[in-house]
Order: C-alpha cells, then sequence, then structure tokens
C-alpha cells in the first residue's frame, strides 16, 4: 500500500470523527450526564455500548465527549500554528533588527519547560476548554516561529520575490501571496502532527484528573472507568470505547503526518526503493 | 575552545529565562482561584474558627500584598529555601527529593536503556534504510508512537497484571512491607512493568531522530569517499557514520534527563507509583503552593540547564554549530 493510499484512509477516518462531533444530538440516543439505565449494564440493543457506574449511556458520553477533545486539539494546533506561520513569514521577510530582536527573546523563551505551566493553566482556567486550548495554542506557538522562519528566510532571497517587488507588489501581498503559499508544505505536515500531539495531551491532562469532572471527554471517561476498577471487574465495554476512540484519531493523524511530510520531503522519500 | 563570549551570552539567557519562569510560576499560581482552606480543609470540615483561618494565612505570610509575598519568596530562594507545605508543615525540599527517589527508581534505568537501545535501532534501521526491515519497524514505531502512554499503560495493566498475573496491579510495594519492612526485589517486581513501558517510549522517540539523522549522514560526501577508499561497510558504519549520526542525539538525550521530573507522570498514575506527578497532581488538588512552586523550580532549573549543558556540548563536538553562531 502507497503512503498515498494512508493519507486518504486517514483523512476518511477524520471525517467520520468531525461528522459525529457536528452532528452529536442527533446521533447520541441520550444526553451525556442523563441516568438512562441501571448501572453496569452490558451492551445491548438499547445501549449500544453499556452503561456505566451511574447508569449513564456510554455511547452517548462518547459521541458527546468528541466534541471536547476534538475542540481542544484541533483548535490549539490552528491557532499555534496561525501564530507561529505569521510571526516567522513576517521575521524571515522583514529580516534585520526586529528579526534580531524577536530571536533573542525566542531564545530566553525556549528552555521554559511547558509541561508544568500547562498543567497549572488547565486547572487555573477550569472547565473553560476553549480558554485552555487558546492558551496552549500561543504557548505551544514558540516551538513553530523558528521552522517557519527559516525557509520563509531562504524564499525572502529569492528571484521571484525580488520580481513581484519589482513591479510594485506591496509587503502584505508578497508575504500572502507569493510566500505563503510556497511555505504550506510545511505548515500544513505541522498543523496535522500538532493536532496529535495537543489532542493526545488534552486527553491526557483529562486521564489524570485535571480537567472538571463534570466535563464528558474521553480521557476523564478512561479515567473514570479505570479508577473504578473497571479493568478488574471485567467491564470492558466501559473502559474499551473512549481509548478505542483516542487511538483511532491519533493514529489517524499521526499517519497523515507522516505522509505528508514524506511526500513533502524529498530527502526522506529518496532512501525508499 | 569555546568562545568566551558564546558562554556568557548563553548563560545570560538561561538566567533571563530563569527569571521569567519563576516570576510567571508564582504569580500563575497565587492568583489560582481557590486556596488550601477553602479547596481543603472546608471540605473536610464544614466549620473553621476564623482564628484558625488568620493564623494560617499569617503563618505563611498569605496576609500580605503579593508584591511583597513575591519579593519574601524570591529573596529566601535566592538564601536556598523553599518554603514549607500547606498540608504537611515540612520543608518542600527533602519532600521533593524523597518523591523524586521513587520517580528515579523507574526513570533512571528506563532512560538508560532507552537511549541505548533507541540508538542501536535507530542506527541499524537507518543503515539499512528503504530495505524491507526497516520499513517494517518504522512503520511500527509509528504506529507505538501514535497511541497515547497511558493508553498502553492501561492495556499492559489490564493483559500482564490482571489477566496473565504476572506482575501486580500497581502500587510500589506489598502488604507486607508493614510486617517485614521495605524489600528491594519486591519493589522491583513492582517496578518492572512502569520501566518496560517507559522504556519503550524513550526508546520510540530516540529511534526516529536517530534514524533520520543516520540516513541524513548516509547521504553525505564523506560516507562515499569513505567507501571509495575501499573501507569495509562496518568501518564505514562504525567510525564514519555513527560517529555523526549521533550528534543530534547529545541535544535529545541532555533533554531527556532534564525531563526526567515530569516524565513519568502518566506512568505513574496509571501504577499509582508515590513519585513526583503523584505529588504535582495532588498538592494541585489541595492548592498546596509551596510544593507546586517547588517541584516547577527543580524542572525550570533543570529544564534550563541541560539546554545550556546542550548547547555547550554540542558546539564542543561539532565546530560548524560555532561558525554559524557568529
Amino acid at each position: 500500500m502507497t503512503r498515498n493510499a494512508f493519507l486518504w484512509i486517514s483523512v476518511a477516518i477524520l471525517a467520520v470523527y468531525f461528522t459525529v462531533a457536528l452532528l452529536a444530538p442527533f446521533i447520541a440516543p441520550y444526553g451525556a450526564t442523563e441516568i438512562t439505565g441501571s448501572p453496569f449494564q452490558p451492551p445491548d440493543s438499547g445501549h449500544l455500548f453499556g452503561t456505566n457506574d451511574v447508569g449513564q449511556d456510554i455511547f452517548s458520553q462518547l459521541v458527546y465527549g468528541s466534541r471536547v477533545t476534538l475542540i481542544f486539539g484541533f483548535c490549539s494546533a490552528l491557532l499555534s500554528v496561525s501564530i507561529s506561520t505569521c510571526a516567522g513569514i513576517v521575521l524571515g521577510y522583514y529580516g534585520g533588527n526586529l528579526d534580531e530582536v524577536v530571536c533573542r527573546i525566542l531564545d530566553i523563551l525556549m528552555p521554559i519547560p511547558i509541561f508544568p505551566l500547562l498543567i497549572v493553566l488547565t486547572t487555573f482556567f477550569n472547565p473553560g476548554i476553549v480558554q485552555v486550548s487558546i492558551l496552549m495554542g500561543v504557548l505551544g506557538s514558540i516551538h513553530g516561529i523558528r521552522l517557519i522562519r527559516a525557509p520563509a528566510l531562504s524564499l525572502a532571497e529569492t528571484p521571484f520575490i525580488e520580481g513581484a517587488r519589482s513591479i510594485g507588489a506591496t509587503d502584505l501581498r508578497i508575504m500572502s501571496r507569493h510566500i505563503l503559499p510556497n511555505l504550506m508544505p510545511v505548515v500544513t505536515a505541522k498543523f496535522v502532527s500538532s493536532s496529535q500531539h495537543y489532542l493526545v495531551m488534552g486527553v491526557g491532562l483529562s486521564f489524570i484528573g485535571l480537567w472538571d469532572t463534570m466535563t464528558v471527554d474521553w480521557g476523564s471517561m478512561i479515567q473514570n472507568a479505570y479508577s473504578s476498577g473497571a479493568l478488574s471487574l471485567g467491564l470492558w465495554w466501559w473502559i474499551l470505547p473512549p481509548g478505542i476512540a483516542v487511538v483511532g484519531i491519533s493514529l489517524a493523524l499521526a499517519l497523515a503526518g507522516y505522509s505528508l511530510e514524506e511526500s513533502f520531503n524529498p530527502r526522506l522519500e529518496v532512501n525508499r526503493i | 575552545m569555546i568562545d568566551g563570549h558564546y558562554l556568557l551570552r548563553r548563560i545570560g539567557y538561561s538566567g533571563a529565562a530563569f527569571v521569567i519562569c519563576v516570576t510567571l510560576t508564582f504569580f500563575i499560581l497565587h492568583l489560582m482561584p481557590g486556596d488550601y482552606i477553602t479547596n481543603y480543609l472546608l471540605s473536610i470540615s464544614n466549620y473553621l474558627p476564623q482564628e484558625a483561618v488568620d493564623q494560617f494565612y499569617q503563618q505563611y505570610g498569605l496576609d500580605r500584598p503579593l508584591w511583597e509575598q513575591y519579593v519574601i519568596y524570591v529573596c529566601n530562594i535566592l538564601q536556598g529555601h523553599w518554603g514549607y507545605s500547606y498540608q504537611y508543615g515540612l520543608p518542600v525540599f527533602p519532600m521533593i527529593m524523597q518523591k523524586l527517589t521513587w520517580s528515579l527508581v523507574i526513570l533512571l534505568p528506563a532512560v538508560l536503556l532507552g537511549i541505548a537501545i533507541g540508538i542501536v535501532l535507530g542506527a541499524w534501521s537507518g543503515w539499512k534504510s528503504g530495505g524491507k526491515k526497516d520499513l517494517a519497524l518504522f512503520n511500527f514505531m509509528i504506529v507505538f508512537r501514535a497511541i497515547p502512554e497511558f493508553w498502553w499503560a492501561i492495556m499492559a495493566v489490564w493483559v500482564f497484571a490482571f489477566s496473565l498475573q504476572w506482575f501486580p496491579l500497581g502500587g510500589f510495594t506489598s502488604i507486607s512491607v508493614l510486617s517485614s519492612g521495605l524489600n528491594p526485589w519486591d519493589v522491583l517486581y513492582h517496578a518492572i512493568l512502569p520501566i518496560c513501558l517507559l522504556t519503550s517510549f524513550i526508546v520510540a522517540g530516540n529511534y526516529y531522530v536517530m534514524r533520520n539523522s543516520m540516513i541524513a549522514v548516509i547521504g553525505e560526501d564523506y560516507i562515499t569517499t569513505a567507501r571509495a577508499k575501499g573501507l569495509d561497510e562496518r568501518a564505514v558504519l562504525w567510525r564514519h557514520a555513527l560517529k555523526n549520526a549521533l550528534l543530534p542525539m547529545v541535544t535529545m538525550t541532555t533533554f531527556q534527563v532534564a525531563g526526567i521530573i515530569m516524565g513519568s507522570v502518566f506512568i505513574e498514575t496509571v501504577f499509582s507509583w508515590p513519585g513526583i506527578g503523584l505529588l504535582t497532581t495532588d498538592a494541585l488538588r489541595m492548592r498546596d503552593l509551596p510544593i507546586l512552586e517547588g517541584i516547577f523550580l527543580l524542572d525550570a532549573l533543570m529544564t534550563i540547564g541541560a539546554m545550556l549543558a546542550a548547547d555547550i556540548l554540542a558546539s564542543h563536538l561539532d565546530p560548524r554549530i560555532r561558525m554559524g553562531d557568529q
């Protein structure tokens, strides 16, 4: 199977996840926190994936939980990549003193450990998932700026940019119409890998119990099931669905990321005989 | 060897990063909604005498304005006083060190093994790049890395501890510790599963970097030259390719040593291992600010120190980096 096929398979899987998240109220038979059956009911026709310790429908929780998880993963990735792209292009294009100063600031900010900060901020803004993802995006963009700046810097020196300038194109036009499209491969690959990274991190944070316990998302579902001993009680339908959901989307994003990276980076391709 | 100017500038940056980090964590933590009294004490008893609350605030200096607290905090840190925990009333530093020791029991072997195995696998895979075995290993690693750590851990507990009953379900020692004292073999028995898991995560990360670096090195002209000289493949691999491919691993390895404090949070949660990860989440829930500040301070010190060490080491090992940074 070729890399291209992998890419299309992952896009299809992602499309399914997005549809489920968008149409959650139409797909889920019950509300996420609604008590609709007796506790620990195994899967049957009424409850597709059974019920949990208080009798909530696991399938409905799974469907509604996808919203929280996807919002966190994709919003932070989108924000972080947009900031890195804009800043990287501006720095690379103008260069000079601005570039010098910002790079020095980045040098200072780079070694600050993000993960502990993230843990505290998550508690801080509980249960505002949108706020946390905005912060995550801003914090995470620091590492992306350099990634975009380097190719933007070398692009700014090329003859076709000079040509565009000589026919009187404005700086904004050059940056948006000439530099950005040439950077799209890097930006797309970065976006896909960041969304996987943030998504898994979001689920992880909620798994270690840092998010609001009232918010139903995949991480808190796994945490709830694991700490209540779903494994030792043999209640597989309680813990497996959220786990498989996370694994599925994470795998799809990872495969898409690697396929994109490989098709944009000829150096990796050469060694593939 | 190393340019004094460059070194000074690096140290200056690290100092600035440290100041920013300390300031940021202090203010974020102190502005956090809820404190130890409202979050914890009120949850175990409905009524607290006002005098007790006042005394608590006064004892920990929480009645002063925030900027004054900040100045006192910074002065204390510079003198090596890391404060006292709200929950236990004990000095923070020895507490963190004690938990860190427990984390290191699983982290140290995992990091060492992970680096060694990762380098060997990555180098081998990169050397054979394009081959069937390389592709199989590479795809396996992509899939392995894509699945979250805690999910691997849960599955490992299910298969090895619950179904096969080869290992205990969690914790760091058997209940027999109460009668017979702490037994190193018992601790090891509890640590094997977490160590194996952590090792494989570190291997997967290192493998990817090492393989890419090896592939890049193989394309270089000096490898062609070495082959053209008629050196046998083993000599090319060991003396020419591997040495150069190891360069990015220097940075990677220093990062892993730096990330050691928070590196095992997920694994510790799954296995209820009494390490620094558990201490962090616990302190966060109780709003035990001095412990949190201590942990973050230690983490910042280690990360920033390791970055500095990585920079100096890399420029020492690779003259090209030195030249490029004028």
